[in-house]
C-alpha cells in the first residue's frame, strides 16, 4: 500500500454494546499498524467512514455522512468486525 | 464556551461561592471534600463522556437554538429520536458510574418549563417562555449543571399549601418588588445540589387559587445570597474519611442529597418563569415528572454494574456453574432489560407538544418508574444471594493490611484459587455499596421515591388507561349486548 488509510471512526453511544467495540478497533489498529490512520468522521481526507455500532439498532447519528462522496462501513457484530478485518488485511497485503 | 470538559467543570464550581453544611458544621471546599468528591466525579463524568468519541452519540446533541453542538443534559428533546437517546444516555452513564449521576433533574426541569412556560402565555399573554429560552440559551452557552429542585418539606400532608400552621412549608413569595420578586421556603432530598452551578425551582403539587403565591418557578446561581445547602447523610458515609479505598466499595464515583434552604431569597424576574398562575401548576408537575420517570433508565444502568459484580462473585466464589446461581443471573437480567424497556417505550411514543418539545407518552413513563420501584430491589436481593453473608460480615481493609490478623484475613476468605482474596473482598464491597451502601441512597431508596413515590405512578396510570375500552372489547368478544 503506498499511503496510510485514512478512516474517519464513528462510534454509537455505547449503551449496550453486544461485544468490545474499542477492542474491534484496537484489533485494527494492531494489524494493520501504520498502514492505518484513524481520524474524526467529518475529515474530508477519508478514504472510507467505519461505524462501529454496539448493536443492531445502530442509532448512531450517520446522516451527516451520508451525502458524502465517501464510502460508509457500519459494524453492529463482532462477526461483521472480524470479517472486516480480514478483508482489511487482505488489501493491505 | 459550547462544552465543558471534566476539568474545567471542577473548575467553574471552584468559583462558586455555596454555603454548605456538614455535620453541624460549614464545608469551605465542597469540590474537595472527601464526602462529597465522589459526587462530584459522577457529574464530572457527564462532561467528560461529552468528549469521548465512544460515548458522544449519545452524550451530545444539536442546540435547536443556536445550531452549537451541546451536552444533551442541557438540550430541549426535537424529536423521539432525542428522547431515545436521553433513555440511553441515562443507561450509559449508569452503567459507566453505579451510581446516580445527578444531572437529568435538570434536564427534565428545563423541558418541562420549555412547554409550561409557552402554555402560560398562549393563555395569560405573559412573556415567561421569551425569558425561559433566553435562560435556556445562557445555560447551553456555558455547559451548566442545573438541579431541578421540586419537593417542598409539604407540612402537614393533609392540608394545601395555604393551610399549613408554618407557610414555609412550600416555597413562596413574600415580597414583590418592581425588579423581581422575594422567596422563601426549601427544597428537600435535592440530589447533586451542590454540584451544580444553578437551581431550577418549581411547584410540587397541583395548586387552587388560595395557593396562588405557592405557585411561582425560577432560577438562581446555585451561589445566590440567602441559599443555605444541609447534607444528606449516606450510610457507610464516613467510609470515605477512611485510610484505605476498598471499604467504599465504588472508589470513583457516588451521589448526595441536600437540604436547600431559601431564607429570603431575590430572584429578578429576568429569571422568573411562573408567577402565581396556580392552574398551571399541576402541569409543570405532571411534565416534569413524567419527563423525570424516564430518566430511571439510569437504573438500568446501575443494574448493569451490579449484575457484573454478581457474576464476578460468583465466579470468585466458585458457584457460577450451580443452576440455581445461572438462573438467578437470568432474572437479574430480566428485571433490568425490563426497567430499559419501559424507559424506551415512553421515549418511541412521544408526541410534539405546541411549544415544539417532543414529550414521553406520560402512561409508559408512569409504568416504567413504577417498575422501577420494585424491580432494582429484587436485583438487590437476588445479588445478595448469590453474593452470600459475608457481603456484610467482611473484615476491614485494615484488618487485611494488619501484620498480625491480615494473613488470616487472606487465608480464611479465600475461595477460588484462582482469584485473591482482596479481588473479592472489592466485589463484596461493590454489591454491599449499591444495595445498602452510600449507592443505594440512588439505587434503591431513590428508586422508590424519587420522581415521585409509587402511589404517584399509579394514580397516573389509573387516570390515563381507557378502562371503558378494554370493558366494551370484552363484552363484545363474550356476547354480552351493547346496551346492557
Amino acid at each position: 500500500m503506498s499511503r496510510k488509510l485514512r478512516v474517519g471512526l464513528k462510534y454509537c453511544g455505547g449503551c449496550r454494546a453486544q461485544y468490545d467495540r474499542e477492542g474491534f478497533v484496537g484489533r485494527i489498529r494492531c494489524a494493520l499498524g501504520d498502514r492505518i490512520v484513524f481520524l474524526p468522521p467529518d475529515d474530508p481526507r477519508l478514504d472510507f467512514i467505519l461505524a462501529v455500532m454496539g448493536c443492531d439498532s445502530a442509532c448512531a447519528d450517520l446522516s451527516p455522512y451520508r451525502n458524502r462522496r465517501v464510502r460508509l462501513i457500519i459494524i453492529t457484530s463482532e462477526q461483521q468486525g472480524e470479517a472486516f478485518l480480514d478483508e482489511l488485511k487482505g488489501d493491505s497485503r | 464556551m459550547p462544552m465543558m470538559n471534566a476539568q474545567q467543570y471542577e473548575e467553574s464550581l471552584r468559583k462558586l461561592n455555596l454555603k454548605v453544611y456538614m455535620f453541624g458544621k460549614r464545608v469551605e471546599n465542597p469540590v474537595d471534600d472527601p464526602i462529597i468528591r465522589p459526587s462530584m466525579n459522577a457529574v464530572a463524568a457527564t462532561y467528560e463522556f461529552a468528549h469521548d468519541p465512544r460515548y458522544e452519540d449519545l452524550m451530545t446533541a444539536t442546540s435547536h437554538l443556536t445550531g452549537k453542538k451541546i451536552n444533551r443534559f442541557t438540550h430541549i428533546h426535537q424529536s423521539t429520536e432525542d428522547l431515545i437517546k436521553k433513555s440511553k444516555m441515562g443507561r450509559l452513564l449508569g452503567s459507566l458510574t453505579g451510581c446516580c449521576f445527578q444531572r437529568c433533574v435538570g434536564m427534565d426541569a428545563m423541558n418541562a418549563l420549555s412547554m409550561t412556560t409557552y402554555d402560560i402565555d398562549r393563555k395569560y399573554g405573559t412573556e415567561y417562555n421569551r425569558r425561559f429560552l433566553k435562560y435556556l440559551e445562557f445555560v447551553q452557552e456555558n455547559d451548566l449543571t442545573c438541579d431541578g429542585a421540586m419537593t417542598d418539606p409539604k407540612g402537614d400532608r393533609s392540608k394545601a399549601p395555604h393551610q399549613q400552621t408554618d407557610p414555609d412549608m412550600f416555597m413562596h413569595v413574600v415580597e414583590e418588588r418592581p425588579d423581581g420578586i422575594v422567596v422563601r421556603g426549601a427544597k428537600c432530598h435535592q440530589t447533586g445540589a451542590v454540584n451544580s452551578h444553578e437551581i431550577i425551582i418549581m411547584p410540587t403539587i397541583s395548586m387552587r387559587a388560595e395557593d396562588q403565591d405557592y405557585a411561582i418557578s425560577f432560577a438562581l446561581p446555585a451561589d445566590a445570597e440567602g441559599i443555605t445547602y444541609i447534607m444528606g447523610r449516606q450510610s457507610c458515609d464516613t467510609r470515605k474519611l477512611e485510610g484505605g479505598k476498598i471499604d467504599r466499595g465504588n472508589q470513583i464515583y457516588g451521589g448526595h442529597e441536600a437540604l436547600v434552604v431559601f431564607d429570603d431569597v431575590f430572584v429578578p424576574w429576568e429569571r422568573v418563569f411562573m408567577y402565581k398562575e396556580w392552574d398551571f401548576a399541576g402541569q409543570l408537575v405532571e411534565q416534569f415528572a413524567s419527563y423525570h420517570r424516564q430518566s430511571y433508565a439510569c437504573k438500568a444502568g446501575v443494574g448493569d454494574v451490579l449484575i457484573g459484580a454478581t457474576q464476578c462473585i460468583a465466579e470468585y466464589n466458585g458457584a457460577q456453574k450451580a443452576s440455581h446461581v445461572k438462573d438467578k443471573i437470568i432474572e437479574m437480567n430480566h428485571l433490568n432489560e425490563t426497567l430499559f424497556c419501559g424507559s424506551l417505550a415512553c421515549a418511541a411514543e412521544g408526541h410534539k407538544e405546541p411549544s415544539g418539545t417532543y414529550f414521553v407518552s406520560t402512561l409508559l413513563a408512569n409504568v416504567c418508574k413504577q417498575n422501577v420501584t420494585r424491580f432494582p430491589y429484587e436485583i438487590a436481593r437476588l445479588s445478595q444471594d448469590i453474593a452470600g453473608g459475608l457481603m456484610v460480615t467482611l473484615p476491614s481493609e485494615e484488618d487485611l493490611r494488619s501484620p498480625e490478623v491480615g494473613k488470616w484475613v487472606e487465608k480464611y476468605f479465600k475461595a477460588n484459587d484462582a482469584v485473591s482474596t482482596e479481588k473479592r473482598m472489592r466485589i463484596l464491597r461493590l454489591i454491599e455499596n449499591i444495595t445498602l451502601g452510600s449507592a443505594a441512597v440512588g439505587y434503591l431508596t431513590e428508586s422508590m421515591h424519587g420522581a415521585g413515590s409509587p402511589q404517584a405512578q399509579r394514580i397516573m396510570i389509573a387516570r390515563q388507561v381507557n378502562l371503558k375500552e378494554k370493558q366494551k372489547v370484552a363484552r363484545r368478544l363474550c356476547g354480552i349486548p351493547e346496551d346492557e
